[in-house]
């Protein structure tokens, strides 16, 4: 009984920290340009399942970390964050009736909008890559989105959260 | 709401200083996330260094060997040169360094962003690191130190398409700016003339005009120098001499914090102080020479002084 009231929800907390380190983790030089997004995809899949406990607040916070890591401006990666919970909050409804590779379409266009703003920001502190590469990690994240899914839903009905 | 907290956010930790203390407290949490991250290729690397072969370990052996015949050679050279060049500069009275104190540092992480060239070390505040002190590999400048946590600073690469550096060509000393292109193999000199005398093969060295980098280091060498009749001015590609992206261990350079114009205005008072000296050059210097005749009659018997004198006489 205790099991099922406690909500578990060191687990979300857990599952994001892990996607922090795998943000920073090292990767060969290939494929850092299509490194994906790990954080957006857990917080996506949380805000999908527990809408009522991961909000845009948790992302906020969660963003900001990602912040102080990444050595970008201090708000940059929440803001971004922020926007894509709250696009994935107002496509709840419809999203958690899409089979998964609707889904999958969706958050491409998501993520690509998060990204395009992410561009936008790099680029008023002077940095802006010269190519559409910026993209790609939106293409890779939402062709992983399935794969993710699966695993955080198995977490997710193993640990009970809730 | 939170996009307008962000927003400002943003503007504030851009254009104040106000967040920079709370950003390198919360550096503290950076190394242990790198470290973590690093793990697994740290344990690659030392999961292969050990089941790495006795022959190719003896292989290894026998080439720093040799590498470190060469660089010994080398040195024995540079010392006589360093000697020399200090001499030069004493008679040249001039205020420049010979030397810089240097501490050596090792990469814990890279910046996961693929379009910045920025790197993490492994030592912060606690070690004397301070914003803008450039940082260098065995064979040249890499770039400069541009936030400061408790233990752990980053560093901004030479590449960086953000970053410039004030260079000059080692064979004659024309200055240019060498500016990152975001490609970790490729530097290039803005605005220089089509005339200019500057070569394939070419080495740039810092010319310290930015106050930033000490003079002396070498930072690029030329590749290419394309002369187009339609653009203003040559375009001159180089590739930077250190080993922007291969590099784990690096040296942290501790220069002289003083301005040029206080360094000289230093020096002129110290050569003052020697002119003055020297001035008094007859009284201070007599009684030096003196002093062997004087303690003389105690050992020499006074008929020596006196046939001395004699001859003179």
């Amino acid at each position: 009984m205790i099991a099922t009231r406690s909500s578990n929800l060191w687990v979300i907390w857990a599952s994001l920290v892990l996607a922090l380190l795998l943000s920073v983790s090292t990767l060969p030089r290939f494929m850092e340009i299509g490194r994906p997004l790990w954080l957006a995809l857990f917080l996506t899949y949380w805000v999908l399942a527990v809408p009522h406990r991961i909000g845009m607040t948790s992302a906020f916070c969660i963003g900001l970390l990602a912040d102080v890591l990444n050595g970008t401006l201090l708000g940059q990666n929440a803001l971004i964050l922020t926007l894509i919970t709250f696009l994935v909050l107002s496509l709840h409804q419809r999203l958690r009736m899409f089979p998964m590779w609707q889904q999958s379409m969706v958050l491409l266009v998501v993520f690509g909008v998060a990204q395009l703003v992410q561009l936008w920001l790099n680029a008023l502190t002077g940095n802006r890559p010269p190519t559409l590469t910026f993209v790609l990690p939106a293409l890779v994240s939402a062709l992983l989105w399935p794969w993710v899914c699966t695993l955080l839903r198995a977490v997710h009905r193993r640990m009970r959260v809730n | 709401m939170f996009a307008v907290l962000s927003a400002a956010l943003m503007v504030v930790d851009a254009r104040l200083t106000v967040l920079h203390s709370v950003r390198s407290q919360l550096g503290l949490i950076v190394e242990p996330v790198y470290w973590l991250g690093r793990l697994p290729v740290t344990l690659w690397e030392s999961a292969t260094q050990e089941l790495s072969s006795r022959n190719e370990l003896a292989a290894e052996n026998e080439k720093l060997k040799a590498e470190q015949l060469m660089m010994q050679r080398r040195l024995q050279k540079l010392a006589a040169l360093t000697e020399q060049n200090v001499r030069l500069r004493e008679l040249l009275n001039s205020s420049a360094l010979v030397d810089d104190e240097v501490l050596a540092t090792e990469l814990i992480g890279i910046d996961p962003n693929p379009f910045t060239h920025r790197i993490l070390i492994d030592k912060g505040e606690k070690d004397g690191v301070v914003l803008g002190q450039p940082v260098l590999d065995a064979r040249g400048l890499m770039g400069q130190v541009v936030e400061v946590m408790p233990y752990t600073s980053r560093v901004l690469l030479l590449t960086d398409t953000t970053h410039s550096i004030p260079v000059q060509v080692n064979r004659n000393g024309l200055r240019a700016i060498a500016t990152g292109t975001g490609n970790p193999e490729r530097l290039e000199l803005r605005h220089v003339a089509d005339t200019a005398d500057i070569k394939e093969g070419d080495l740039l060295v810092s010319s310290g005009l930015g106050q930033r980098f000490p003079a002396g280091y070498p930072v690029a060498t030329v590749t290419e120098v394309v002369h187009d009749s339609g653009q203003p001015f040559a375009i001159v590609r180089a590739v930077p001499t250190a080993n922007l992206n291969r590099t784990r261990y690096m040296l942290l350079v501790f220069t002289d914090p003083r301005t040029p114009e206080q360094r000289a205005a230093e020096s002129a008072e110290a050569q003052e102080e020697v002119d003055r000296r020297a001035l008094e050059h007859p009284d201070a210097e007599a009684p030096i020479e003196d002093a062997p005749p004087g303690e003389a009659p105690q050992e020499v018997p006074p008929a020596a002084p006196a046939s001395a004198e004699e001859p003179r006489q």
